[in-house]
């Protein structure tokens, strides 16, 4: 069965692409704010969200973390499809309670890929994000994981594919995409509920610098973090 | 006035004392500076043989003139002295001349001539003389023969006229007037003749042996350098040759030519270095150490180096992993190497790999060991049947190892390709999914 998916975009072209695209999902809405499907609320498995949404159309529109915000709290999975790079924006999506981070750059088969995934329960992390959580896990900010959960880590932030860690590590591809599922939860339960301050810490950085992307800073004045109006 | 007494340490002084010393220091440096070849060993045999035979001549001379009053026929004496001094001139002078000892002929004459003489010598040298003295000279002469038949690598030669010489020896010597020490001074005389003829015979036959191995390895080091020197060529021409056949692709977009200019003007300054340098002999680098890698005044930070050189790739979709690796300093003749190698596996990528994601990771421990890790995911290859090319070969595995890094290639057709460069301050043992163990 397709999964139920919503997407939120300013841009009509790709609202109206996706249902051509991708037809392993099944577009049931597709949006230019997060305010119209808020108020349509469709019933979905998946809500595909730019983060980008403002415009000179609708220039006061809810974005960036208030959107995830505001649609988790409605109870939507969310996967952010976005041309967005900068990592800690990207790990502060995850933070806000986003399932999965898709770039827009991928093609339409790998995005559609990882939107299936996040439907069905699973989590997207885009490579940088994982770097990040490596040097979290390193420096015994996340003590969680196991043994083997940490070699998967390991393998997966290199780039290594499951059938290359596979045969490194002994173990069957399904087992290893278990594992990826529970690391990947475990780092984005981490990341909810990790303070700005505990973060810069782990990573060296300094007081503040994480303020201005992370959902409960107090600098409103990006875009990414709240609606602009 | 009392003079001062002379300093036995001090140099000579005045320009008398100036051209002495100068004139040694020639001589010494003339000597000494006989190149270790099979030449200069051959060279050195003759200022030996000159050394020899002159200085025999030099004993012989204070003697000549007691010799030739107490002989009962002094022409014959002076005749049989004259020839010696002669002779010994002469093959002085022709080694010194040739610059090489005398061959089999003139040595057989040399040995004939000392036979000779000494044979003649019951005629001119009284009997009380033959044993023991100077005045008796043939025995002593005979001897400086025997020292400096060097010259032929056969041994026939001065087989025969060692033979020769302690023949006429006995003969000299058979009517000789002799005590019982005498006795002994004969028998001492023929066994000097034989352990000389040996010893000096063992000796050049082994300098003879080190100069041709000297000659061997100088050939075999001439050899290994230039093999060395082309290799480097061809490591360093590899990338620009990779860049310029990317160029000569007709599809190529503007933003990728761009990017490729860039990317030659970068091999274009590397092959200028090159060019302009200073020539070095043989291998150049010494083996990583701990130390090139912390408190180095010329360091620079790793990360730093890959980050620029995959920013020469953002045609490839580049992901960087680089914060566990922040704090490698290394000296910038170490980076150079790593990026070059670097450049050359992210040329393979675009050239090849179809990639649709590549890593560039790099990991560091406390203990200073570090790993770059490429990762592609793109077509791969099979390694039990492509013969790595000069990219893989010689810049990545042939030039990291060569600097004491370790580097591992992993491939498989249709599951992407991932290089790890690692660099070991103790013995790291590492595969993907572990880490290597710090250091306690």
């Amino acid at each position: 069965m397709r999964p139920a998916v919503a997407v939120v975009d300013d841009a009509s072209v790709i609202r109206e692409s996706i249902a051509i695209l991708m037809s392993e999902i099944q577009v049931v809405a597709a949006v230019p704010t997060v305010e119209e499907l808020m108020r349509r609320s469709p019933p979905a498995d998946l809500v595909v969200l730019d983060l980008h949404l403002a415009n000179a159309a609708q220039p006061d529109v809810r974005q960036g973390i208030a959107a995830i915000r505001a649609l988790t709290a409605r109870g939507y999975r969310v996967c952010v499809y976005s041309q967005e790079e900068r990592r800690f924006v990207l790990a502060a999506c995850i933070a806000a309670g986003a399932h999965g981070i898709v770039s827009k750059s991928l093609s339409a088969a790998a995005a559609q890929q990882n939107f299936v995934e996040v439907a069905g329960g699973g989590t997207v992390i885009p490579h940088s994000v994982i770097g990040l959580l490596e040097v979290l896990v390193r420096r015994k900010a996340i003590t969680v994981l196991t043994e083997r959960q940490r070699q998967v880590l390991h393998g997966r932030a290199r780039g290594f594919s499951y059938g290359q860690l596979a045969r490194h590590l002994f173990t069957g591809e399904s087992t290893l995409r278990g594992y990826w599922k529970d690391i990947t939860e475990t780092l984005s339960d981490y990341l909810t509920s990790a303070t700005p301050a505990e973060i810069e810490h782990a990573l060296g950085l300094a007081p503040g610098d994480l303020l201005e992307f992370w959902p409960d800073g107090e600098t409103s004045a990006n875009w990414w973090r709240t609606a602009s109006g | 006035m009392p003079r001062p007494a002379a300093n036995l340490e001090s140099p000579p002084t005045g320009p008398t004392g100036r051209r002495r010393t100068l004139r040694l220091r020639v001589a010494r440096n003339r000597f000494g500076g006989l190149p270790t070849t099979t030449a200069g060993v051959e060279r050195a045999f003759t200022v030996f043989i000159a050394g020899v035979r002159l200085g025999t001549v030099a004993q012989m001379v204070p003697t000549l003139y007691p010799g030739m009053q107490s002989s009962p026929r002094p022409g014959l004496y002076l005749t049989t002295w004259l020839a010696g001094a002669v002779a010994a001139l002469t093959v002085s002078v022709a080694s010194l001349v040739r610059g090489r000892a005398l061959g089999p002929v003139p040595l057989l004459a040399d040995f004939a001539l000392a036979s000779a003489v000494m044979l003649v010598g019951p005629l001119v040298v009284g009997s009380e003389d033959r044993v023991g003295t100077w005045v008796g000279f043939q025995p002593g002469y005979a001897l400086s023969v025997i020292i400096t038949a060097v010259g032929p690598r056969s041994p026939v030669v001065p087989v025969i006229g060692l033979l020769a010489v302690i023949g006429s020896y006995a003969v000299h010597v058979s009517g000789a007037t002799v005590e019982v020490l005498g006795l002994t001074t004969i028998l001492g005389n023929e066994l000097t003749f034989v352990v000389y003829a040996l010893v000096c015979r063992m000796l050049s036959t082994y300098m003879r042996r080190i100069a041709r191995d000297a000659d061997t390895s100088r050939a075999v080091a001439a050899e290994l350098a230039r093999r060395e020197e082309e290799r480097r060529a061809q490591v360093l021409m590899h990338n620009g040759v990779a860049v310029m056949r990317l160029l000569t692709e007709p599809n190529l977009s503007d933003e990728a030519r761009v990017r490729l200019l860039e990317h030659a003007e970068v091999e274009l300054r590397q092959m200028r270095a090159y060019l302009s340098r200073e020539p070095s002999p043989g291998t150049t680098t010494s083996s990583a150490g701990p130390d090139l890698h912390r408190s180095q005044a010329d360091a620079a930070s790793l990360a730093d180096a890959v980050r620029r050189t995959c920013a020469r790739f953002r045609d490839l979709p580049i992901e960087l992993a680089l914060d566990l690796g922040t704090g490698i300093r290394m000296t910038s003749r170490k980076i150079e190497v790593v990026t070059r190698a670097l450049d050359s596996l992210l040329l393979n990528i675009r050239e090849h790999a179809k990639a649709e994601l590549v890593v560039v990771h790099l990991d560091a421990d406390p203990d200073g060991s570090w790993i770059l890790t490429v990762n592609d995911n793109g077509s791969g290859f099979d390694t039990t049947s492509t013969t790595q090319g000069v990219g893989l070969r010689e810049v990545v595995v042939g030039e990291l190892e060569r600097e004491g890094y370790a580097v591992e290639v992993t491939s498989r057709v249709g599951d992407g390709t991932t290089a790890t460069i690692m660099y070991a301050a103790q013995a790291v043992p590492t595969q993907p999914g572990k880490r290597p163990r710090a250091a306690s």
